[in-house]
């Protein structure tokens, strides 16, 4: 998986009722327990926990879309992200954040 | 042969009735879409914890309480999912039958069963024998939601996470009707506690695809913070998606009993009102027929007078 360098990741993030969000981004910001993590393509396989916050995802457009989830966990393995929250909900749609390159 | 006015009576009001479970039977069917619809939702979770899960399992031995308990403690808990309402044939008495059984098995084997009870019937049945119950849960058993499953996991891991001498629970037993189909659900009892971790068959209808990415190798995951963390918080949240699958397949059989047995009863009330109209009209007939014969009658009785 790390040689095939992708450049996006392939995001879902679920709530416990119902699916909230299905995409790719070019780098996804999560609430980890232990503070905010930043992920971006290739990045290592990882389980973590996740804190009530808010999900931030750049899409490849560089279009930010933003989530609030209560507690729950993120998987992230060859480019794929999954986030599991009991509740989520799609909040803010701000249009046009230049994200800065890698 | 009774009054014919009585039989009128009778005729209406099991028409009245057939309506309403007419209306009940539609009512039902429109439901299954809806319970097949929130099953569909809730399947990515379920599959993500369950990958999670399989990805730490995979990663190490586990020995995490909820997993393996080591202490001897005679206490369990059984929890009985039933219904709200009535009018589902046969539904909430199969699973106080089947709950029955398994207490009985359980004090057999020396255990000291604690019921948990969700639904109102189940609710009044053991309220109005005076059993002892736990806790209890109720409503909107039809369409449960996250926050039920939610209340009803975090009772129950409460009561497991405590020792013995607090007055917890060794294991937990969860009884159930599994949803085969439209015409088939069938009570079952499941050992959600301590965990065994197998996949659960996931089946409530034939378009919905089964993970088709199962057998690929799982990789080495990085823990963060910790794999103790980690385990801590996903498997509660294992169990509370597990208990969130079994309400949700005991709503959708809720919902598929209630219809057949609308369905039964309507039929019923249509043969009813059949053999009711005939005697109706065999009645009616017999007292023209009388009628007749009294006026011919007489009218001869008349007749040979005069002669």
């Amino acid at each position: 998986m790390a040689e095939s360098s992708k450049t996006s990741i392939e995001v879902n993030i679920v709530a416990a009722d119902h699916p909230v969000w299905h995409g790719t981004a070019k780098s996804v910001t999560i609430p980890a327990s232990e503070g905010g993590m930043g992920i971006l393509p290739n990045h290592e396989p990882v389980l973590t926990v996740i804190e009530g916050g808010t999900v931030s995802v750049v899409d490849p457009e560089g279009e930010r879309h933003a989530f609030e989830v209560t507690d729950g966990f993120i998987s992230f393995d060859s480019n794929k992200l999954t986030v599991a929250v009991e509740r989520g909900r799609d909040v803010v749609r701000t249009e046009g954040v230049d994200a800065d390159a890698e | 042969m009774g009054s014919q006015l009585a039989l009128k009576s009778r005729i209406a009001s099991t028409g009245s009735l057939e309506k309403i479970f007419n209306a009940q039977e539609m009512i039902a069917s429109s439901h299954i879409a809806k319970a097949r619809s929130v099953a569909l939702n809730a399947k990515p979770y379920a599959d993500a914890i369950f990958d999670a899960v399989q990805a730490v399992v995979a990663h190490s031995h586990i020995t995490h309480p909820i997993v393996r308990k080591e202490e001897d403690n005679p206490k369990v808990a059984v929890l009985a999912l039933t219904s709200d309402r009535g009018m589902a044939g046969a539904y909430t008495s199969s699973i106080i039958r089947e709950t029955e059984d398994l207490l009985a098995r359980l004090d057999a084997d020396g255990k000291q069963p604690q019921l948990y009870v969700y639904g109102r019937r189940g609710v009044t049945y053991y309220k109005y024998r005076n059993r002892d119950i736990a806790d209890t849960w109720e409503g909107d058993t039809d369409k449960p939601g996250v926050e039920v499953a939610e209340a009803i996991s975090n009772a129950l891991m409460s009561a497991y996470m405590k020792s013995a001498a607090e007055g917890g629970v060794s294991e937990l037993y969860i009884v159930y009707t599994e949803f085969i189909n439209m015409v088939v659900q069938k009570v079952r009892v499941l050992r959600m506690l301590p965990v065994e971790i197998v996949e659960a068959p996931r089946d409530f209808g034939p378009d919905i695809p089964d993970q088709p990415d199962s057998d690929e190798v799982r990789p080495l995951y990085t823990f963060e913070p910790s794999l103790e963390k980690v385990l801590d918080t996903i498997l509660p949240k294992y169990i509370q998606s597990r208990i969130h699958e079994c309400l949700l397949e005991a709503a959708a059989s809720e919902t598929a009993c209630r219809q057949n047995a609308m369905h039964t009863a309507t039929e019923n009330a249509r043969n009813l009102i059949d053999s009711l109209t005939r005697k109706l009209n065999a009645s009616r007939q017999a007292s023209i027929t009388q009628e007749l014969t009294e006026i011919i009658g007489s009218a001869d009785a008349l007749n040979t007078k005069e002669e």
